[in-house]
């Protein structure tokens, strides 16, 4: 699996410093590491813009009202951070189809992309459900 | 200044992402397709050092573990929802902006998925509330907490179980 150009950490070593990170947060800023709310945050803030009304009304934006708080931020870090890392080691690549993909599915970036959209629709709806 | 800490911490989490080489749709499929296990190395590597850290803190009253209820109905068909998802994806929702930093923008259809996902979700909220996450609610429970033991007598046995894993890979090449 890996190439000459697919130079990076051993996975073992990130994990652990990441683990790190966890720790540190929890101490100093009294927060764990978490992903998906923003999505369900970031929806409401778009939906807020067509329809504050309706916003304001929806139980599950009462529970997770939506503005940017410590989680979007994380989210917004965590691209700065992957796009410091990719352009300092040179792997950064403009790639809209995976290798694994093409093997299995083939060249279209439409097709990948369509995959991507509904997928995303259904992995958010089951991450939230489960409260993950 | 709560709005920084989370904006380095990500600066941070997003750098070792990449480091990694876990952010990459290859390797998540590699590892659903139990092809290569790199994301489960980091993700376990995270986890118990997380674990032990954390736990130690929280001992000495310097950090406050926040529980979320184990609702069994939410989590499985959560759980198994979230998989199907993740196998047409091959992003997760927080390595989804990661993988794009590194120039892999297919991530971007799965990240506008997983917003209107979101959306949608709120939508349901109110009918999950009244059914699923009725199902199988067992509150705030912890492994040590169920066994009524100290959970030092668990962490060890985690990290060994994590460690023998790893062996495994390493043997098996994975």
């Amino acid at each position: 699996m890996r190439t000459i150009e697919d130079k990076g950490w051993s996975p073992y070593l990130a994990g652990a410093l990441s683990g790190l990170v966890t720790i540190f947060s929890a101490l100093i800023a009294g927060h764990f590491l978490g992903a998906s709310t923003s999505f369900v945050r970031v929806a409401g803030m778009i939906e807020k813009i067509v329809d504050p009304e309706k916003v304001k009304g929806m139980q599950y934006f009462v529970k997770f009202v939506p503005q940017v708080d410590w989680q979007v931020m994380f989210i917004i870090g965590i691209f700065i951070g992957s796009l410091i890392a990719s352009t300092t080691s040179k792997t950064f690549r403009f790639n809209g189809v995976p290798d694994m993909w093409e093997t299995r599915f083939g060249k279209s970036a439409v097709k990948r992309g369509l995959a991507a959209f509904i997928g995303g629709i259904i992995a958010m709806f089951g991450a939230r459900l489960a409260d993950g | 200044m709560i709005l920084l800490y989370g904006l380095f911490t990500g600066i941070l989490f997003g750098f070792l992402l990449q480091k990694g080489r876990v952010i990459r749709y290859d390797k998540q499929l590699g590892a659903l397709r139990l092809m290569d296990m790199t994301i489960v190395k980091f993700m376990l590597s995270h986890i118990l050092v997380a674990m032990a850290g954390v736990y130690l803190l929280n001992d000495l009253g310097l950090v406050k573990l926040v529980f979320k209820p184990t609702i069994l109905g939410g989590v499985i068909l959560g759980g198994v929802i979230f998989g199907i998802g993740w196998g047409f994806l091959g992003y997760c929702p927080g390595t989804s902006v990661a993988a794009l930093a590194e120039g892999r923008w297919d991530a971007l259809w799965g990240i506008l998925g997983m917003l209107l996902g979101g959306a949608v979700y709120a939508e349901a909220f109110p009918l999950m509330a009244e059914t699923v996450l009725t199902w199988g609610n067992y509150g705030y429970i912890t492994i040590p907490k169920m066994l009524g033991i100290n959970h030092w007598l668990i962490i060890p046995v985690f990290i060994i179980g994590g460690l023998a894993l790893f062996k495994w890979f390493e043997k098996k090449g994975l």
